[in-house]
């Protein structure tokens, strides 16, 4: 009886814990490429080491064959307060877009999957603890394109 | 959370701010905390999903996103979720306007 009885709730636990995500997942990358999280920015280049991005840019795409264009980044030139910078990108045609910078510890921000009724024309605010590069990179009929912006960083954001 | 859901034409703008103190490893280092970020945010316009990102720690405390979606009418649902590293989910509706 205590054994059924455990088997019992230890089952409804599995199917609690496995239901929660599922309705909410499509493609989680923290799932699906966990390690890309962890790629790390030299820090000691001071935001200016692209070592960690391609790397990034491979991990998730598969390849670091990129091209420049077709991809419209807007970041500032320079961001008074590195806890809260603006980015937006537009990626017309693309299925999946990597956001990455090279002045945080580590390199990915974000990875986005573009839905059939999703345009991709995206902003987002980000924290950068110092000067370094904004990179966009998109999947664009196969193709990878790339869009890279430098923001200066007067105060830091990762700081506390 | 708080959604503004607009039709502008044949495309629908979403804004959405996600209230989540978006802890780094290093932030939370440094206060004693456990780091805790959103990970995953879908957007569903009437079922179908219209947006998607996997995001990490560097994501601005409680963070802001504007995207567009083809699509959707006036009246119509906007349903977004977040999921964190802990595994606590959030879920926030909006009303096209």
């Amino acid at each position: 009886m205590e054994r059924r009885k455990f088997l019992g709730l230890g089952a409804g636990l599995a199917v609690a814990v496995a239901a929660a995500p599922s309705m909410l997942m499509a493609v989680n990358y923290r799932e699906k490429l966990p390690d890309v999280w962890k790629i790390k920015n030299d820090e000691k280049a001071k935001g200016e080491d692209m070592n960690g991005v391609n790397a990034a840019i491979k991990a998730i795409f598969g390849t670091d064959k990129v091209e420049e264009g077709k991809i419209k980044l807007k970041a500032p030139a320079i961001a008074e307060n590195g806890a809260v910078v603006p980015v937006s990108f537009k990626a017309e045609g693309a299925k999946k877009i990597a956001l990455m910078q090279t002045a945080d510890p580590e390199t990915v921000v974000a990875i986005f999957d573009v839905p059939e009724r999703g345009i991709p024309d995206y902003s987002v605010r980000i924290k950068m603890q110092q000067t370094g590069h904004v990179v966009v990179v998109a999947d664009i009929d196969g193709k990878l394109y790339k869009a890279d912006k430098v923001v200066k960083v007067t105060v830091g954001g990762c700081g506390g | 959370m708080r959604i503004k859901a607009k039709l502008k034409g044949d495309k629908t703008e979403v804004k959405v701010m996600m209230k989540h103190p978006m802890l780094s490893y290093r932030q939370a280092k440094k206060k004693g905390k456990e780091a805790n970020f959103i990970v995953y945010v879908t957007a569903k316009n009437e079922g179908a999903t219209v947006y998607e990102v996997s995001t990490s720690q560097f994501l601005s405390k409680n963070p802001y996103m504007k995207f567009y979606f083809k699509g959707g009418k006036k009246g119509e649902e906007v349903e977004i979720s977040w999921l964190d590293l802990k595994g606590k989910t959030k879920t926030g509706k909006a009303k096209i306007k």
